[in-house]
């Protein structure tokens, strides 16, 4: 045994002393890369991803992959930047009535979809019809955010928009049934790109694979499963922009092949590189690791309508008992931090005065014993199969934890299914424990804390996947909800982060900060905290 | 009188040592043969350590201490730590209990099953033969990998299912070579004789039949637990196997491949295991062959 491990030693120092001869010099950016070179038109773009988009019409899609390729195709009236503001993009400025009833938006002029015919209002009340109304011949799909949203479609009785009327060439009048505080937000969800009304009335169903909006790219080709690929829009309205001619979005399902595609230059840019991989981009003097800003959760949920997680107790308890600091460190390798609460501090709103439950398993023992079970239990901790951008390592991050629940006793068996089962059986409560997350898609605590945590979403299939009923807490969502004072908002968020943190219906784990590998020659990149990546100020300097 | 006794005695003597002999010929030339005493040295070896893994063993195999994760083999940790700050060791010595237990009982499942079904289907042929036949045929038809997937996809993902599904997919193997062991065997004399002679047809089958046809199957069975071994480790890499925290080799040796750049240790010393004790087996099976079949004899 001791020749074998003196073996080891002295290959391993073979081995260290190879790789810092080779690596030069590290290079990590938060967030964006501020060198100032001139922008440079022309050239490709390879966009390396884990899997291929569902489909090309922003509404009818809610997946990631799907959304990273049509937010550069279409163009919201709204959007957030980099630094979760909210912006006017295809609107330029927008009125509010006293009531809070009616929004009148005035439009960006001399905008053209990428098939040539103009944008104007008439296209966004298209656009709206098309959205809301079941009956509209052109309504082809779920479109799954829009009740989401607006309360249901058109002629549902809590449908939220009265009407949509174009006033004149660039104004556009939404009357609202109810106050709704976020409204600006929700137009700024990349599911609602304004799609060219001429291509929709061309293609028909067909238009998820025909995309036409007034982004800085136009559609050009999809092969399934292997790459899409996007143009130039040579009348996009900004002057210069886009820089780069062309941008493939290329399938690379191995999260190790991907790694390897960018090192050997096959691709320019990657997302879902393992944590323990980071370590070797920056070592790379080639290419260049940044840290997309967290705008996620992972958490485990309770199914707080199963006994023993009915027991606050419990919930309690087995928040003391789990290392979340250990957790984020072996198995984010530091790309996450401390979750404390349900959204990410990034997120106005944030109650920074919460104190998180301390790592403590004396008193977690304790309190199991008070909640009637001295010795612990036997039950399930659940989870998916594959990662998320939430939890990189799910299954291990579950082991780790199934080893800090034996130290209180609680015997947990862990269960494993692939994503879609996993999300349908879930929402069904088929679970006692079971590991989760949420990406926000825009930047309101509401998006956070409704669908997951509101009592008005645990009928079955449940959005709210802790099943966690507390009338109070979900007052203060809808009061919030139909709040304009902004500091009235942050008041009544904080007091809901407070009930959430004394009913324990989780355990947050982390947020994460997902690192991206990309050539060092790529330049004007910003990740996107949503991941609503645009390529429009992206250039190459090789 | 005295006289008599002692032939009666010494025919005894004689008709037992026959009886006996191909075993102690076979054991005889099994212990000439070095390289089948080496692989049965490492099976006892192996069979040793499954036993006394909770004595030998230093850590839990789920003593996880995340602060010294992944760490190289040192005076503490004999084989280095993994990713959960597990002792690689003691996971290692106490894989052998589950690799062991899923080989043998897997393979003796399989070969009870299978020399049922083996032989029925070889003593009374005609439909029964070939319903027995074809269904082996089907099963042969498909990789034995993929089958055992799809029983465990069936069953659902525990190591007990994936030794049911091992059992399950050696089943064909087993039925096929008694079968026709049967086949041969039943044209002998003495199984006509014993016919002749009104014995039962189990009691034939049982204490002639099965009795003469054994040899094969005992090397079969001894190189199948070394493939079941592997295919157990299939299935705990894929997943479908040995469930968290267990320590099964193959699952080892999957949740660690991602470290095998940084800690190469986290899946070396698995698959060392693996490698030894299949080797071990196929070894001491290839010299059971050679000792116990009449062809091979010089």
């Amino acid at each position: 045994m001791k020749r074998n491990s003196s073996l080891f030693v002295s290959i391993l120092v073979v081995l260290t002393l190879l790789l810092t001869a080779c690596s030069g010099g590290n290079k990590e950016k938060a967030g964006d890369k501020s060198e100032t070179t001139e922008p440079k038109a022309g050239g490709t773009l390879i966009y390396g991803r884990g899997a291929d988009s569902i489909g090309l019409d922003p509404i009818n899609i809610t997946d990631g992959e799907s959304i990273r390729v049509t937010h550069n195709i279409f163009e919201t009236l709204f959007v957030y930047d980099d630094k979760l503001e909210l912006q006017p993009k295809l609107a330029e400025s927008h009125k509010v009535s006293e009531d809070g009833l009616t929004w009148t938006l005035t439009l960006k002029k001399g905008v053209k979809f990428q098939d040539g015919t103009d944008f104007n209002a008439d296209a966004v009340v298209f656009n709206f019809e098309r959205w809301m109304d079941p009956a509209n011949p052109y309504h082809k799909g779920d479109f799954p955010y829009y009740p989401f949203l607006y309360g249901g479609f058109k002629g549902d009785p809590n449908h939220k928009i009265a009407s949509v009327k174009a006033v004149d060439e660039s104004t556009v009048e939404f009357t609202l049934t109810e106050k709704t505080a976020p409204f600006l937000s929700y137009l700024a969800i990349p599911m609602f790109g304004i799609a060219s009304p001429d291509a929709i009335k061309k293609y028909g169903d067909k238009f998820y694979e025909n995309p036409v909006g007034t982004g800085p790219f136009k559609f050009d080709s999809w092969s399934r499963n292997d790459k899409v690929v996007l143009k130039k829009n040579e009348n996009y309205y900004v002057d210069g922009q886009p820089y780069l001619d062309e941008m493939i979005f290329r399938v690379i399902p191995d999260n190790s092949s991907r790694l390897t595609a960018l090192q050997s230059g096959e691709v320019d840019i990657i997302d879902g590189l393992n944590p323990d991989d980071a370590d070797t981009i920056k070592a790379n003097s080639q290419l260049s690791l940044i840290k997309r800003p967290s705008f996620n959760t992972g958490f485990m949920v309770f199914n707080t309508q199963m006994a023993p997680f009915d027991n606050v107790k419990v919930r309690q308890a087995i928040n003391m008992a789990i290392n979340k600091k250990e957790l984020i460190d072996a198995f984010y390798n530091g790309y996450a931090e401390v979750a404390k609460n349900p959204f990410p501090s990034s997120l106005w709103g944030y109650n920074d005065a919460i104190e998180d439950y301390k790592y403590d398993v004396e008193a977690a023992k304790k309190l199991l014993a008070e909640a009637g079970f001295p010795d612990g239990f036997k039950t399930e901790l659940w989870t998916m199969s594959n990662p998320r951008p939430y939890l990189p390592q799910p299954l291990k991050i579950a082991e780790a934890m199934q080893a800090n629940l034996k130290a209180i006793g609680i015997d947990a068996e862990i269960k494993t299914y692939e994503w879609a089962t996993y999300l349908q059986k879930t929402g069904e409560g088929e679970h006692p424990m079971a590991l989760y997350g949420w990406t926000g898609v825009m930047a309101d605590p509401d998006n956070f804390l409704f669908p997951n945590l509101s009592n008005t979403n645990i009928e079955k299939p449940a959005s709210n996947r802790a099943f966690y009923d507390n009338e109070e807490f979900t007052n203060l969502l809808q009061q919030a909800r139909v709040t304009f004072d902004q500091d009235e908002r942050i008041k009544l968020y904080k007091q809901a982060q407070e009930i959430f943190h004394q009913d324990a219906p989780w355990v947050t784990i982390g947020h994460t900060t997902p690192p991206m590998g990309l050539g060092g020659y790529v330049q004007g990149f910003n990740a996107h905290p949503m991941e609503n990546d645009n390529f429009a100020e992206v250039y190459l300097t090789n | 009188m005295p006289v008599l006794a002692k032939r009666e005695n010494e025919t005894n003597q004689l008709q037992q040592e026959e009886a006996v002999s191909p075993w102690r010929e076979g054991w005889k030339s099994f212990k000439k043969n070095k390289v089948a005493l080496v692989g049965l040295g490492i099976v006892l070896f192996f069979m040793i350590i499954a036993v006394f893994a909770p004595l030998l063993a230093p850590y839990g195999i789920n003593e996880q201490e995340l602060s010294i994760r992944n760490n190289p083999p040192s005076p503490e940790h004999w084989f280095g730590t993994d990713d959960f700050g597990r002792d690689i060791f003691s996971r290692v010595l106490y894989g052998a209990r589950i690799s062991l237990w899923v080989g043998l009982v897997s393979v003796s499942g399989s070969v009870i099953v299978g020399c049922f079904l083996g032989i029925i289907a070889g003593y009374y042929g005609r439909w029964i033969d070939t319903v027995i036949s074809r269904i082996f045929d089907i099963m042969l038809a498909f990789p034995s990998i993929l089958l055992a997937i799809a029983v465990v996809a069936v069953l659902g993902p525990s190591l007990q299912n994936a030794l049911i599904a091992i059992a399950i997919i050696n089943i064909p193997n087993f039925g096929r070579l008694i079968r026709s062991k049967v086949l041969s065997v039943k044209q002998e004399e003495y199984i006509m004789a014993a016919r002749a002679v009104g014995m039962s047809d189990g009691r034939i089958l049982f204490h002639h039949v099965l009795p003469n046809s054994l040899a094969p199957i005992i090397v079969q069975a001894t190189l199948a637990i070394a493939t079941a071994i592997i295919e157990a480790a299939a299935l705990g890499f894929l997943g479908m196997g040995a469930q968290p925290p267990q320590a099964e080799w193959g699952k080892m040796l999957a949740d660690s491949r991602q470290y095998i750049i940084q800690a190469p240790w986290t899946v070396l010393f698995p698959g060392i295991a693996i490698m030894l004790t299949v080797l071990g087996f196929n070894l001491m099976g290839d010299g059971l062959r050679d000792a116990l079949d009449p062809k091979m004899k010089n």
